[in-house]
């Protein structure tokens, strides 16, 4: 019973921290690499915020999206978009490197000590039985729910949010229509990072949050993409939550190999998925066919 | 025909790199009538139509829409000038449905009122769209697709509606039933038409007049039934007899 609760808690909270990670891959085909550096840097704003002014982490997230937004939107336009449309490795190499700049920068800046916020939504709730129910870990799944919930609206009510689905489903009619590409990839990215920094904001109370935590969290971005299919938001809150399952399980019954390793399961599941349903388990943005050029 | 040319294509050169396809290419369609470029593949039909909506650059010469130089204007520039396109590839959002398309189609109109007006006139050209506005494309025929898209193309009211390869991709029977909806099309609300077409006959028969595209020049002009009926477009083109 605690496994399942603490799966589906942390399977959240990978939800929304992997939707900017599959959206952005979706919509402009750019695999980012650097995806678990701007959680990173989302955590790092929420510490800077908690620890400098005082201002609660719940709180801070309302900083931490306006922020994320603007640095998502200039890079974008600055670097990302020189990418897109170039092979995949190309994209590879750059938010490879991002990541390893954006990790260092940190680094020499605020040194490698692990930080840790906290929120006035700290301590327990124990129901009935040996079962114990953490409050910010419940905050952080509200949260990671309305972050879905807010995204899947956008996309689906919006003028805005439309004219992104359908610059990711159809480029070229995107442009006959007269949408400008550009500016959709630049404000998809930046809500994209925006809601990543967010996630970081949200982990930044049960996690240390120290330059060099954003390489797994990308693999377990790659891993839910890979369950969820690209941009799939019912996707990701399925995928998030079978992956934070089964760490949570494997963390808890399997003798002797405790959390550390349970990110093993996150190639394992990957693996399992690429051989036996490349598509994902929950198709998302893309079409079936990709569409072809005008 | 009468009155001022809608569009014209005056001695174009264009093409990709530094390789010219189009090579004095003349090209003339006058308001209310459909004109369709007939040729043999790699003739330079498509190159034509990517250079007038500014897909590609016009190295030489001039493309005049109304009376106005629109030469290497952007595509966004053409569209608002009054052409719109369907091109041969499918360019439906194909996970939306077709009334979400639609509201693409009116990205550039920001009055929401106007664009439900414009919709509701769409749907009644097209009964076979209005019975299915929350369909999800994807799910549709080839042929409703392409329905979708030229109705889509009509939202902004343009002056001109070009078609590329209408007919791609779709069985006889279907192109029969495109061919006859642009036709009432342009009898209805007088809509002027240029066509692109590899199914020469059909394209023909359904236009008021013809061109025949070879290596980058025009080498025949003609009404639709002259072309049909000319020996020598009936030999290279037309399967003989």
């Amino acid at each position: 019973m605690q496994a399942i609760i603490n799966g589906i808690m942390l399977g959240g909270f990978y939800a929304a921290m992997m939707l900017g990670f599959s959206v952005i891959w979706g919509v402009m085909g750019v695999i980012n690499l650097a995806h678990g550096e701007f959680v990173m840097v989302g955590a790092y704003l929420t510490w800077l915020m908690s620890d400098g002014a005082g201002i609660d982490p719940f709180v801070a997230i309302l900083l931490v999206f306006p922020i994320m937004f603007v640095f998502g939107y200039v890079l974008q336009r600055v670097l990302i978009n020189r990418i897109v449309d170039r092979p995949h490795l190309v994209a590879l190499l750059v938010t490879f490197g991002l990541s390893i700049i954006m990790a260092n920068a940190v680094k020499l800046r605020y040194t490698a000590t692990p930080r840790l916020t906290d929120t006035a939504l700290s301590g327990v709730w124990s129901p009935y039985g040996g079962v114990t129910i953490p409050r910010t870990k419940t905050g952080i799944l509200v949260v990671a729910l309305l972050i879905m919930a807010g995204l899947y609206l956008f996309l689906h009510r919006t003028k805005l949010g439309k004219s992104i689905r359908a610059a990711a489903q159809n480029k070229q009619a995107a442009r006959i229509v007269g949408i400008d590409v550009n500016k959709i990839y630049a404000i998809t990215f930046g809500i994209c990072i925006a809601i990543t920094g967010v996630a970081g904001a949200l982990i930044s109370s049960t996690q240390a949050v120290f330059p060099f935590m954003g390489p797994p969290l990308t693999l377990r971005a790659f891993t839910i993409t890979a369950l969820a299919g690209l941009g799939s938001i019912p996707g990701a809150l399925m995928g998030g939550i079978t992956l934070g399952l089964v760490e949570s399980f494997i963390g808890i019954y399997v003798e002797g190999i405790g959390t550390n390793l349970a990110i093993v399961a996150s190639f394992a599941l990957l693996w399992v998925i690429l051989v036996t349903r490349p598509q994902g388990l929950f198709g998302g943005l893309r079409p079936a066919e990709e569409p072809q050029p005008l | 025909m009468n009155g001022d040319p809608l569009l014209e294509v005056r001695d174009v050169y264009a093409g990709y790199l530094d390789f010219d396809i189009l090579r004095g290419t003349n090209l003339v369609v006058h308001p209310g009538e459909i004109v369709c470029v007939i040729g043999p593949n790699g003739a330079g039909k498509s190159t034509v139509f990517r250079a007038v909506y500014g897909l590609l650059k016009v190295r030489k010469g001039q493309v005049l829409f109304n009376g106005e130089e629109i030469t290497n204007l952007t595509p966004q520039q053409v569209l608002r000038s009054g052409i719109a396109i369907v091109p041969q590839l499918r360019s439906v959002f194909p996970q939306m449905t077709v009334y979400e398309n639609l509201e693409m189609g009116m990205f550039v109109e920001s009055n929401k009122a106007r664009v439900r007006e414009r919709i509701g006139v769409v749907l009644d050209l097209f009964p076979r769209l209005a019975e299915r506005t929350t369909q999800q494309v994807h799910t549709m025929s080839g042929g409703e697709q392409r329905m979708l898209e030229i109705g889509r193309a009509l939202l902004l009211e343009p002056k001109l509606l070009m078609m590329d390869e209408p007919s791609a991709g779709l069985a006889p029977s279907i192109t029969r039933q495109i061919f006859d909806h642009v036709r009432r099309l342009n009898d209805e609300i007088g809509l002027t038409i240029l066509m692109i077409e590899q199914n020469a006959r059909q394209g023909l028969e359904t236009s008021d007049r013809g061109y025949v595209l070879e290596l980058g020049q025009n080498s025949f002009e003609g009404t639709g039934q002259e072309l049909i009926e000319n020996p020598e477009v009936r030999r290279a083109f037309l399967g003989g007899r």
